[in-house]
């Protein structure tokens, strides 16, 4: 029970029993789909049109309702995360326990390196816009393509981290996806949709599959 | 006497018993983990974890609150910050020890 590598066992365990259900990918996918469609609805030429009239209608008030859609995207994670509080407390943690992650999951270091690689992608594209390599859409498209990166790296790293082999691999998929982003000719509303969609069916296929097994472990428990 | 063999007098005594052990890597991974989660993962009786959990919160390393849900009881137990940092000393001490044994 108390060797060393039975502590870390217990402290593995205990760090990814969040990750454990699946429940976590779903909320992610969500996330970033819900995130992905709004950018690329309030850039149609329609949603703005739409707007206008609204404003010509009843005043700016309407404006800055037609606004409130981009806050579905943090709604919708944090609706996610409550609801999934509820399921776990009352049926799928019923029997096993309720633990309250850490706020940060992943190493200082994976966290830093993320933001290296935004960072540094973001200032390569903006530089190569300057020297006239690229078009300005590149470098929008790069704002997606480096958060996908940058994503897929603190993925990898939570895989390593907590010896869940799923997100290494999410991770390196998400990845590729998002660098085929880049070499598409889309324009950035198009881009933040494809952005949206990729990881949100990616990240939602992988919560639907753990969720499945998690079920089928627990009905076998029972 | 070697340093590895004072390292090893010097040992925090309240974690290094076994299941206080288990006790504090699992609270010291996680923001709060409840009454139940620790007896799924110690493994241990719920007077033996009420035992362990009363000498770890007397010690000042863990806090924990009871309360109800419901009609049910529910304890939610935490690491302060003096026992991460307690938990964490062992750890690095103990982790010493067990590389020189091993060499």
């Amino acid at each position: 029970m108390t060797s060393p590598s039975d502590v870390k066992r217990l402290i593995r365990e205990t760090r990814r029993y969040e990750f454990a259900d699946g429940l976590r990918d779903i909320q992610m996918a969500i996330t970033l789909g819900i995130m992905g469609v709004v950018t690329w609805l309030v850039l149609q030429p329609l949603w703005i049109n739409t707007l206008h009239e609204w404003v010509q209608k009843y005043g700016r008030g309407a404006a800055w309702l037609g606004l409130l859609v981009i806050f579905l995207a943090p709604l919708a994670a944090w609706g996610m995360l409550a609801l999934m509080n509820v399921v776990r407390k009352r049926w799928l943690w019923r029997e096993s326990g309720m633990v309250k992650p850490t706020p940060w999951i992943v190493s200082r270091r994976v966290t830093v390196l993320s933001a290296v690689i935004l960072v540094v992608c973001l200032a390569f594209a903006v530089l190569a816009r300057h020297q006239g390599w690229v078009e300005d859409a590149f470098v929008l498209r790069m704002l997606w393509a480096a958060t996908g990166w940058s994503f897929g790296y603190t993925l990898i790293g939570m895989g390593r981290e907590l010896g869940l082999p799923r997100y290494i691999w999410l991770g390196l998929t998400g990845g590729v996806l998002s660098t085929i982003l880049i070499f598409l000719q889309l324009t950035f509303a198009q881009a933040a949709l494809a952005f949206g969609l990729s990881w949100g069916l990616l990240l939602s296929a992988s919560g639907i599959f753990t969720l499945r097994r998690a079920i089928a472990a627990k009905e076998a428990g029972e | 006497m070697s340093d590895e063999i004072k390292d090893l007098t010097n040992l925090n005594r309240l974690i290094h018993e076994p299941s206080r052990l288990a006790i504090m890597a699992v609270l010291s991974a996680c923001e709060s983990a409840d009454f139940t989660y620790l007896l799924s993962a110690t493994g241990l009786t719920k007077g033996n974890l009420s035992a362990h959990l009363s000498k770890l919160e007397k010690a000042g390393y863990i806090k924990v609150v009871k309360r109800f849900k419901g009609k049910y009881p529910n304890t939610l137990c935490s690491c302060t910050a003096s026992g991460r940092r307690a938990f964490d000393s062992y750890w690095k001490q103990y982790s010493a020890l067990a590389q020189h044994l091993e060499k």
